[in-house]
Formats: structure tokens, C-alpha cells, sequence
């Protein structure tokens, strides 16, 4: 881990403290963190130097991201916004604009991306919100469902249809585009949800544009690409984020469960000594290794440029939520009453947990990329069926 | 930098034959130079993503912005135009001054 990014994981340990509770059970993050986490390049620790940003590996990022995982993962999903805004910048905006909301994006402001629409989840054809050119400007309108970090964010990096292909053909042509939105614009309106199941603090938000005017250099590399490759190019970052945050959250449930089955006594000995509760130990530490191995994979293949980083981002993704998802149940089983309540750190990973199913491809879509990279990889002759 | 570039040179033969290799290794299935990758079904835009890093690797490009057209991708002769055109503006150290977009 570099220097920059091994102090400001200090750094975060020092703000955050044992704060991530009240800030849970009080469904806001201090804002104060947010922008002073950003102001040190932080949230997206990724960004070359050359833009203002620490320039760190995906792999070094991740380690960072996995802690805060660890800490809490409201903070942790603003820490994917923020990241995945910049990477999407980076890939798709011009020289212009990389550096103008690069260097926002280090310096404190805050970012998140809007994908979701009412009937728009994994459907892309779905899409409606559109970027309508007019005269020198660029005019929005749309709706966005469970924008992460929105209520937190000073700009809204935006997926919609754009240019020619805008009309029919959407997901298959070359009609969409990102906007990068000031959340102070006219005719931006913020519905924060109130109830999340999981990452209560992450500042989800539904997001309305009614006849947003922005200037046509918001459009990021003018427009007119594939809305599914922007899609796929945006949400690479996220899922290997969101992996990493995952593993977070099973290391934290391994040291919680850990620590609680060695000290806790019943019936003359340490709840560790009692055999159905040690497999549960046995297993939360599997999950902890092969999360970690599978997002160690990804960021490499991502570090490398190497082409398999799309699928291994889904891979680790995928794995890793699972683990989450089944290592949060299994702490909190072994914490029994001493961890279900809200806020406590078990009770957090284990709604948190559920989203990271959910989010940037469930695990059915998900199963579905990976079936269909099975099926394109299968060879030609195959041995095994030779009858 | 004045090091001599050690590889092939990149003519639109050598990128042609390149990616008819790299596709048959990833897709399992021999493709010809103008068969429509994505309406045979042989792509997906998540394998589209995948063609985007094995070209910006293999030719020390950058293809961003404007250029993330799936049209781009849609042939093998497509990426071959795609590249050579990119490869072009890289050594052209002037092209960049094309980018006009730029008001605040």
C-alpha cells in the first residue's frame, strides 16, 4: 500500500472511530467527513496524480475500500459513488473535462451516478430520462431511482439517451450518453428515501430532472456512445468497489464472531469450544480468503489492463456478495442476542450484507453474465462429450 | 522517448490478423473480417468492454468519449479502422488540439 493511501486509511480509522452505529441508526453520515475525506482524494484514490489524485492500484484502493467495509458501509457506498463517478470521467470525458471534475472530485466536492429508472433495473431498453440537444445547451429530463449518495453529492453523473440513437433503438445503438449535473441546477429535485434496508447512511435518493438546461460540455466525450457499454464500463468499477466492500464486511464479521466465541462462556466453556460454533468459525474464515482472492484477482487483471477484468469484476462481485450475505447471518448467529441490535456492527453487515446482493447486478443477473461467458468460452470440440 | 518501437508495425494486416486470433481464442468460433459480431451474437457489450482494453493494451491507445460507438466494434475490419486511426492520431502529436469542447 503506498504511503498517501496507507495514512489516509489512518486517517479514516482516526474520523470514523466507533461512530459507524450512531451513524447508522441516525441514517446520515457527518458531512463534514464526506467532504473532508474527498478534499484528500480519498473517496476515489484511484485518480492519477496528474489530476490531483493519490494514483493508487486497484489493488491498494480496494484494500482501502475493504476497510472502510469493514468500519461501515454507508460510507464505503459513498466511497463507490465517488469512485465510480471519477473512473467514468476518466474513461469517457475529454481532456476538458477530466481535468475540470477530476480536480472537483479531489478537492471536496462530491459525486454519485445515476443508472436506475422505475422500470429501467437490468433492462436498459427501459431507459427514458434523455439529453436533448438545444442550441448551445444540452436539456435533461428524466427520473432516477436509489441514486447512492445523492443527498450528499454536488454532482450527479448521469446516464441517459442522447443524439441520434435516442429515438428506438437504445440499448443496441450508439444513442446515450453521460451528463455531469450540478446538484444546485433548476429543475433538479432530491426524494431522499427514508427507510433503506442496508447502508441507511449511504444518502440513497430518487432523483427527478425536469427540463434540466445544462451547457453541452457537461455531455461527457460529446456523446452519441452505447448505452451498453457505458453501462458496462461505469458499473465495472462499481462491482470491483463493492467487492472489495464486501470483503470488508465479512472481515468484519470474522473478527466480531471470532472474538465474541472466544470470550462468551456457556455451559463451562468458551462458546469456540463448542463444535457447531467452531464450523461457523470455519467458515466465516473461508469466506474471508476467498472473497479476498477473488477481488485480489479482479483488481490485478484490472491493475494490468488485462481484458478478463470485465468478467472478473462480475466474478468478484458476485463471490463476494454472497459471502457477505451468508458470513453476516452466520456472525450474527453466533453473537445470538449479544448482536441483534440495530446499529451493532453484525446487525449492520448483516441488512448492509443483503444489498451488496442487489446492487450493481444482482446475483441473478450476475449468474446470467457468468453463464454466458461460460457458454462463450466453452471450445469448439469438447472432449467431455464426445458421444 | 526516442526508443525504438520493437514490435510489428501496425498496418491494417497485422491488426486484422491479430484480432481474428484474439477472437477465436476468446469466443471459441472463427470469425471472418466483416461478419457482424454483435448480431451473430458472438458479442456481447460486456466482451465489447473486453475488446476495448485488449486494443488500448495491445496498441497503446486510448479509446474514450466519442469513440465508445458500438459500430466501432461491430466487424473486425471496424476495430482495424478503429485502430489504425487512433494509432495515426497518437504519433500525430498534433491531433490533440482537435478537442474544441472545452467552455466553462
Amino acid at each position: 500500500m503506498s504511503e498517501q493511501v496507507a495514512s489516509g486509511r489512518a486517517l479514516i480509522g482516526e474520523l470514523v472511530g466507533d461512530q459507524a452505529g450512531s451513524w447508522d441508526l441516525a441514517r446520515e453520515l457527518p458531512a463534514e467527513l464526506l467532504h473532508k475525506l474527498g478534499a484528500q482524494g480519498l473517496l476515489c484514490a484511484e485518480v492519477s496524480a496528474a489530476y490531483g489524485g493519490l494514483g493508487a492500484s486497484s489493488q491498494h484502493n480496494g484494500e482501502l475500500t475493504a476497510y472502510v467495509g469493514s468500519l461501515c458501509s454507508s460510507l464505503r457506498s459513498v466511497m463507490t459513488s465517488q469512485g465510480m463517478a471519477a473512473w467514468t470521467i476518466q474513461r469517457l470525458g475529454d481532456r476538458g473535462q477530466r481535468r475540470r471534475y477530476l480536480a472537483d472530485l479531489t478537492s471536496g466536492l462530491l459525486a454519485a451516478v445515476a443508472f436506475s429508472e422505475p422500470a429501467a433495473g437490468s433492462d436498459l431498453s427501459a431507459m427514458r430520462t434523455e439529453i436533448r440537444a438545444s442550441g448551445d445547451s444540452v436539456v435533461l429530463d428524466g427520473q432516477k431511482i436509489w441514486v447512492t449518495g445523492a443527498r450528499y453529492a454536488d454532482l450527479l453523473v448521469v446516464l441517459g439517451l442522447h443524439g441520434d440513437g435516442a429515438t428506438g433503438d437504445g440499448a443496441a445503438g450508439d444513442g446515450a450518453a453521460f451528463v455531469v449535473v450540478p446538484a444546485s441546477a433548476p429543475g433538479v429535485h432530491l426524494e431522499p428515501i427514508a427507510d433503506p434496508l442496508g447502508c441507511r447512511a449511504a444518502g440513497h435518493a430518487h432523483v427527478r430532472f425536469d427540463n434540466v438546461r445544462l451547457p453541452a460540455s457537461s455531455v461527457l466525450g460529446g456523446g452519441g456512445q452505447s448505452l451498453s457499454l457505458l453501462f458496462t464500463t461505469a458499473l465495472s468499477y462499481g462491482r470491483i468497489s463493492v467487492a472489495w466492500g464486501c470483503v470488508g464486511i465479512v472481515r468484519a464479521c470474522l473478527s466480531t464472531a471470532t472474538g465474541h466465541a472466544k470470550r462468551r462462556e456457556q455451559s463451562g466453556k468458551p462458546l469456540a469450544q463448542h463444535q457447531l460454533v467452531a464450523r461457523h468459525l470455519a467458515e466465516l474464515l473461508v469466506a474471508e480468503q476467498v472473497s479476498t482472492l477473488v477481488c485480489e484477482r479482479a483488481s490485478q487483471s484490472w491493475d494490468s489492463a488485462s481484458p478478463d477484468m470485465v468478467i472478473a469484476a462480475v466474478l468478484a462481485k458476485h463471490v463476494s456478495a454472497g459471502h457477505a450475505a451468508r458470513s453476516a447471518a452466520t456472525a450474527v448467529q453466533v453473537l445470538a442476542s449479544a448482536g441483534a441490535q440495530d446499529g451493532h456492527v453484525v446487525a449492520r453487515a448483516y441488512r448492509d450484507a443483503k444489498l451488496m446482493e442487489i446492487i450493481e447486478g444482482s446475483n441473478e443477473i450476475s449468474q446470467l453474465i457468468l453463464a454466458q461467458h461460460a457458454l462463450a468460452i466453452l471450445p469448439d470440440e469438447h472432449p467431455n462429450e464426445s458421444r | 522517448m526516442t526508443a525504438e518501437q520493437a514490435v510489428a508495425p501496425v498496418t491494417a494486416e497485422t491488426i486484422e490478423d491479430a484480432l481474428l486470433s484474439f477472437l477465436a481464442e476468446r469466443v471459441k468460433t472463427s470469425v471472418t473480417p466483416d461478419q457482424d459480431l454483435f448480431s451473430s451474437g458472438l458479442v456481447s457489450s460486456m466482451f465489447a468492454m473486453q475488446l476495448v482494453v485488449h486494443l488500448e493494451e495491445a496498441y497503446d491507445i486510448a479509446i474514450i468519449g466519442p469513440e465508445l460507438k458500438l459500430d466501432n466494434f461491430r466487424t473486425v475490419q471496424a476495430m482495424t479502422g478503429l485502430v489504425l486511426r487512433l494509432h495515426d492520431a497518437s504519433a500525430d502529436a498534433s491531433a490533440d488540439a482537435s478537442d474544441a469542447v472545452g467552455d466553462v
